[in-house]
């Protein structure tokens, strides 16, 4: 199976042999690690004025009659106050046999409503989604599911605008991270009720004292856990007949100072689930990006 | 206005602000961590030696609003080298790491594990108060 072009193949290939370079020599240290969940959110917020862009894919592993996909997709995560962060979302997919669609876009926008950490801290989350049926970056997992032998084409031309809402709980305990989310989302385009989803995350540093060297490898430098996450069902059928879940390890290895990479093997718990879902992620934080936007337009910083 | 025509003497006057501390800063007096809080002993104090560790995590997370010296860059930044700061206790300050005060554009850092919080603490013991601080 090969998703690029043959001519991109050798320029592909030595990119990728001197990325793991690039990425190590990119800035000298490292930021506070985040929590290497890819579906669940916990209660911190991009700082106020960072700007953080990752790049994200899911690689689905696929049952029988199915095809293997490649779901790769960016967001632009802005740190607009204290306690509010807002994201914008592209993603495509790329399935293998068929074609590439452009899947849509996503606005979020995740509100804190408490000032002090508590033991558990709650995070509203709102999303406006635009995007079409050949969308599997699988983000969250809602509703009923089904396994789609559909082609791309057909797909893509069925869009659907969906609100999205989260509760997101959230608590750091002992260096350990638990944090819980609860999906309700509405296709405003159709009649499918309400769709209900869960996501559930346990994740932890993997060292408690920092060394006093500069290290890349050190295991303060890893943070890793397990999420699991699926569907809760609808309102117009509130059960988890053909429902899919996963549970996944996580991993998130923060690279340099703004930059850092996670993985997560998935597994399918379910006969409508994918039996695996691979996902890879790249992001780059810019700090302050504010105080140097207001530079480059000569305001002050 | 070029920085060849600037006088000498307001370049004596700007210099200490700017390489110097945050004179700005304004303590937000509801900033407060609890007595309990304020009560913690740090369990690292008697290991001086981590505070290697706590500077490294303070030049990664800290450096862009406090500086590398902690004296205060960004406007509500605190100047952590002043005495209204060091005259804190450890847990107050462990607190204040630990729950940020994001109205005032501090992130709460609570993700990081306990003890490198506590090694924060343990480098900004060794931050030296300015001379010229009130």
């Amino acid at each position: 199976m090969d998703f690029f072009p043959v001519a991109c193949s050798r320029p592909a290939a030595r990119l990728l042999r001197v990325l793991p370079l690039l990425l190590l020599l990119a800035a000298s240290n490292v930021r506070a690690q985040e929590a290497p969940y890819f579906v669940t959110y916990d209660h911190h917020l991009e700082e106020p004025g960072n700007l953080e862009v990752e790049t994200s894919s899911t690689l689905g592993i696929p049952r029988s009659g199915q095809r293997l996909f490649f779901a790769p997709y960016s967001e632009i995560e802005y740190g607009v106050t204290g306690r509010w962060t807002a994201e914008l979302y592209f993603e495509s997919q790329s399935t293998s046999g068929d074609s590439a669609v452009f899947t849509g876009w996503r606005l979020e926008s995740r509100f804190r409503p408490f000032k002090r950490e508590h033991w558990i801290n709650p995070v509203l989350y709102l999303e406006y989604e635009g995007v079409n049926e050949a969308s599997r970056i699988q983000k969250e997992i809602v509703g009923h599911s089904e396994l789609s032998t559909e082609r791309n084409d057909e797909l893509a031309d069925t869009h659907a605008h969906e609100l999205e809402t989260k509760l997101i709980l959230s608590s750091d305990r002992h260096d350990w991270n638990l944090a819980g989310n609860f999906i309700a989302e509405k296709n405003l385009s159709a009649t499918e009720g309400f769709e209900f989803g869960y996501s559930v995350g346990v994740s932890r540093p993997l060292a408690r004292i920092a060394t006093g060297s500069e290290c890349h490898w050190c295991r303060e430098n890893f943070n890793a856990g397990v999420e699991m996450y699926g569907g809760l069902g609808s309102t117009l059928d509130l059960s988890l007949h053909h429902t899919a879940h996963y549970i996944a390890p996580v991993i998130r290895w923060q690279i340099t100072n703004n930059s850092s990479i996670h993985f997560s093997p998935a597994i399918g718990l379910t006969n409508v689930s994918n039996p695996a879902l691979l996902r890879f992620g790249y992001s780059y934080e810019i700090q302050a990006f504010d105080r140097k936007v207001a530079r480059m337009f000569g305001g002050k910083p | 206005m070029s920085p060849a025509r600037i006088p000498f003497w307001l370049v004596l006057l700007i210099a200490p602000i700017v390489v110097a501390q945050n004179v700005n800063y304004q303590q937000d007096p509801n900033w407060r961590a609890p007595v309990e809080a304020a009560e913690k002993k740090n369990p690292l104090a008697n290991q001086p030696e981590l505070a290697a560790g706590g500077r490294k995590l303070f030049l990664r997370i800290c450096i862009e609003c406090h500086g590398r010296s902690g004296q205060g860059v960004k406007r509500n930044a605190a100047d952590l080298q002043l005495p209204i700061v060091q005259k804190q206790s450890d847990g107050a300050l462990f607190w204040k790491i630990t729950n940020g005060n994001p109205d005032r554009g501090m992130p709460s850092f609570s993700r990081l594990a306990e003890l490198q919080r506590w090694q924060i603490v343990l480098h900004l013991r060794t931050l030296k108060p300015a001379e010229s601080s009130p």
